[in-house]
């Protein structure tokens, strides 16, 4: 079941939604969430919601913005896939 | 394993055989050994065969050599069956044990019922319907940004050049340190400078405003999945645009936000691609001479600009995909599409609040700075026999050195000194363009002050009943959004000092064609070389080259693009 996350991924032809993988794999989004985490500790997929803008989560700071980046939410939530 | 009742003979639980045979020894060997009891044998097992570094640890101190030994046997046995990848072996058999309860134990239907956010996606996210949504969209943004939020930035405007500055003067003249270049500094430099970006504070206000609705609402997955579409048909990653759709807020964090893509070429590009998407520091620049070239037509303007910027990077995209960065086939990704849901209050207030009080503070140390090495320049005489703070500007320092600048310009028809200078001082930070542009123009009209000054009283009533009046043109301006007009008369151009000598700058500069190099002006703002705070995230992420590469590209790309606006202009009789 893990490894038709990554399958699923590598065989899409456009942005999937996470209720559409979802339902692909006949899952729970819950599940899906647990699963995707994972993968993302195995360092097979990549998370943005775990990464930040800049790499640094809810607390990302940089020169610009010493004192936390006041952007950091602008983005949505993204998961690709790691070569 | 504990399970309910006559429920674990139908679906039994087991790992594969070998992992099995290996988590019984290990658990018989962990049941005997005292120093592990405190942990359920076979759980144990379980953790050390898929990794757990702590438990790892903890067994090679306190478990014995025996039990040491016999752990890397199981290990070693179960890499020769399963590689590196036990660990997951393991977890995959739980989920599809967990998959296989829920399959039996929940009933679904065939086709889940849609949602109320399945059916919004189904028109939002459509394949035709979904890009004249965004556009309708950005529409509205840059509707709200400057025919709602310009009433309270001519309010703030008229506060900080009238009350402020007169307040400011009369204190130091009580003080005994007016009429000198103290006093110039103060209202000439960091009045007009920072109090000349800061009246724009409404317009980053409602800019903020609708991002922090958007993102809450659930509408910017939406963008961002709609835009994969048009990224895609020009042969670009569609994980580009989440980048750039934080590039509208600011360009430091879009460049930092560009390590969520994979390969280095695809962070460098969309690095490169990035700086088009017009920021909200130029916002203020695009509203000044949008307001006072264009002011029936000033949403439009602005939206064509923030257009025209995505345009620009899709189309420089393409080109060095084909080029610099060869052709890769895309690769697909999730995207999180959130259920829609009501913004609170409460959390867009926040939003608003921390990014307005980031561009005020950047206010207080980047845009003051940049003021006062203005002011600086334009209060040492370098021609004439003007003295220091008390030269005519058009003989100061500053106007030498754009002087200097100018003709690079002067085809795009801003080529004075005042714009091209700056258009230079822009590169600090894009707001301060506006700053300067002030700072020179108050200082061209320092002459003209009233011969009797309002008193305190007055300044008072008029800045209350100025507000009260900035409400009213808000609240009337907003069915204008959607088309509706309310207002008996039509807008009219700004008509105050700084507008009237911006015209007369532009268009003694374009032969009489001021109104083509303002479109050229702002085209050119729009895509000029990115800031220096830019230019340092750019170097920090992709080294000298890739900057020095956005540095002149993009000066290169914005001259071409604002030459054929101006003379395109000029040739329909703009």
């Amino acid at each position: 079941m893990l490894y038709q996350i990554l399958e699923i991924l590598e065989q899409a032809e456009q942005p999937l939604s996470l209720a559409e993988l979802s339902q692909r794999l006949q899952i729970e989004p819950s599940a899906l969430e647990g699963m995707i985490a994972f993968w993302v500790r195995k360092g097979r997929l990549r998370d943005t919601a775990v990464l930040g803008c800049g790499g640094g989560g809810a607390g990302c700071t940089c020169h610009a913005y010493p004192q936390g980046c006041p952007f950091r939410s602008a983005g949505p939530r993204m998961i690709t896939l790691i070569d | 394993m504990t399970t309910m009742a006559g429920f674990a003979p139908q679906i039994p639980f087991s790992y594969p055989a070998p992992v099995e045979r290996e988590i019984a020894q290990l658990a018989a060997l962990f049941a005997q050994t005292p120093a592990l009891a405190v942990y359920p044998a076979r759980w144990l097992a379980i953790q050390v065969l898929e990794g757990d570094e702590a438990l790892l640890a903890e067994i090679e101190a306190h478990g014995g050599s025996a039990v040491v030994a016999a752990l890397n046997d199981s290990l070693e046995r179960l890499r020769a069956v399963y590689g590196d990848e036990l660990d997951i072996v393991m977890v995959d058999q739980r989920y599809r044990f967990v998959h296989e309860v829920a399959t039996r134990a929940v009933t679904r239907p065939a086709t889940p019922p849609a949602t109320l956010s399945d059916r919004i996606d189904r028109i939002v996210t459509h394949r035709w319907f979904g890009i004249p949504i965004f556009l309708a969209v950005m529409w509205v943004v840059f509707k709200l940004t400057t025919d709602v939020a310009a009433p309270f930035v001519d309010w703030l405007d008229s506060v900080v050049s009238g009350p402020l500055s007169r307040g400011v003067s009369a204190l130091l003249g009580m003080v005994g340190a007016g009429g000198g270049w103290f006093e110039s500094l103060l209202i000439d430099g960091v009045i007009a400078g920072v109090g000349g970006v800061l009246a724009f504070v409404p317009v980053l206000l409602s800019l903020y405003f609708a991002l922090a609705l958007l993102e809450d609402s659930g509408y910017m997955a939406r963008a961002a999945f709609v835009m994969d579409r048009v990224m895609r048909l020009f042969g670009l990653h569609g994980k580009s645009f989440l980048p750039m759709i934080v590039g509208f807020g600011c360009s430091v964090p879009a460049i930092y936000a560009t390590r969520t893509l994979d390969s280095r070429r695809d962070r460098i590009l969309t690095g490169l691609l990035v700086p088009f998407m017009s920021c909200s520091a130029r916002l203020p620049v695009y509203v000044l001479i949008a307001m006072i070239f264009f002011p029936a037509y000033a949403g439009q303007v602005i939206f064509g600009l923030y257009l025209t910027g995505i345009v620009v990077a899709v189309g420089v995209g393409a080109l060095a995909r084909r080029t610099l960065f060869g052709r890769q086939p895309p690769t697909p990704f999730v995207l999180e599409l959130p259920p829609y849901r009501l913004p609170t209050l409460r959390h867009i207030w926040r939003q608003m609040w921390e990014r307005t009080a980031a561009f005020v503070r950047k206010a207080g140390t980047v845009i003051l700075a940049t003021s006062v090495v203005v002011w600086l320049l334009l209060a040492i005489p370098a021609r004439g026999d003007g003295q220091f703070a008390a030269t005519p500007v058009d003989q100061s320092a500053f106007a030498t050195l754009a002087h200097a600048v100018a003709p690079v310009f002067a085809p795009l028809g801003f080529g004075n000194w005042e714009s091209s200078g700056a258009l230079v001082t822009g590169l600090i930070a894009k707001e301060v363009v506006v700053g300067t542009l002030t700072q020179v123009y108050v200082g061209e009209d320092a002459v003209a002050e009233p011969a009797a000054p309002p008193s305190l009283g007055e300044d008072v009533v008029a800045i209350v009943t100025g507000f009260g009046a900035a409400i009213g043109d808000a609240l009337r301006a907003l069915p204008g959004i959607i088309g509706i007009n309310l207002s008996a008369v039509e807008a009219e151009p700004v008509a105050d000092e700084l507008a009237t000598a911006i015209q007369a700058g532009l268009a003694a500069s374009s032969n009489g064609h001021a109104t083509a190099a303002a479109l050229a002006l702002l085209v050119f703002v729009l895509l000029y070389t990115p800031c220096v705070a830019t230019l340092a995230a750019s170097r920090h992420e992709f080294g000298l080259r890739w900057m020095l590469t956005s540095l002149l590209g993009q000066f290169a790309i914005a001259w071409l693009a604002a030459l054929i606006v101006f003379q395109g202009g000029c040739m329909i009789g703009m």
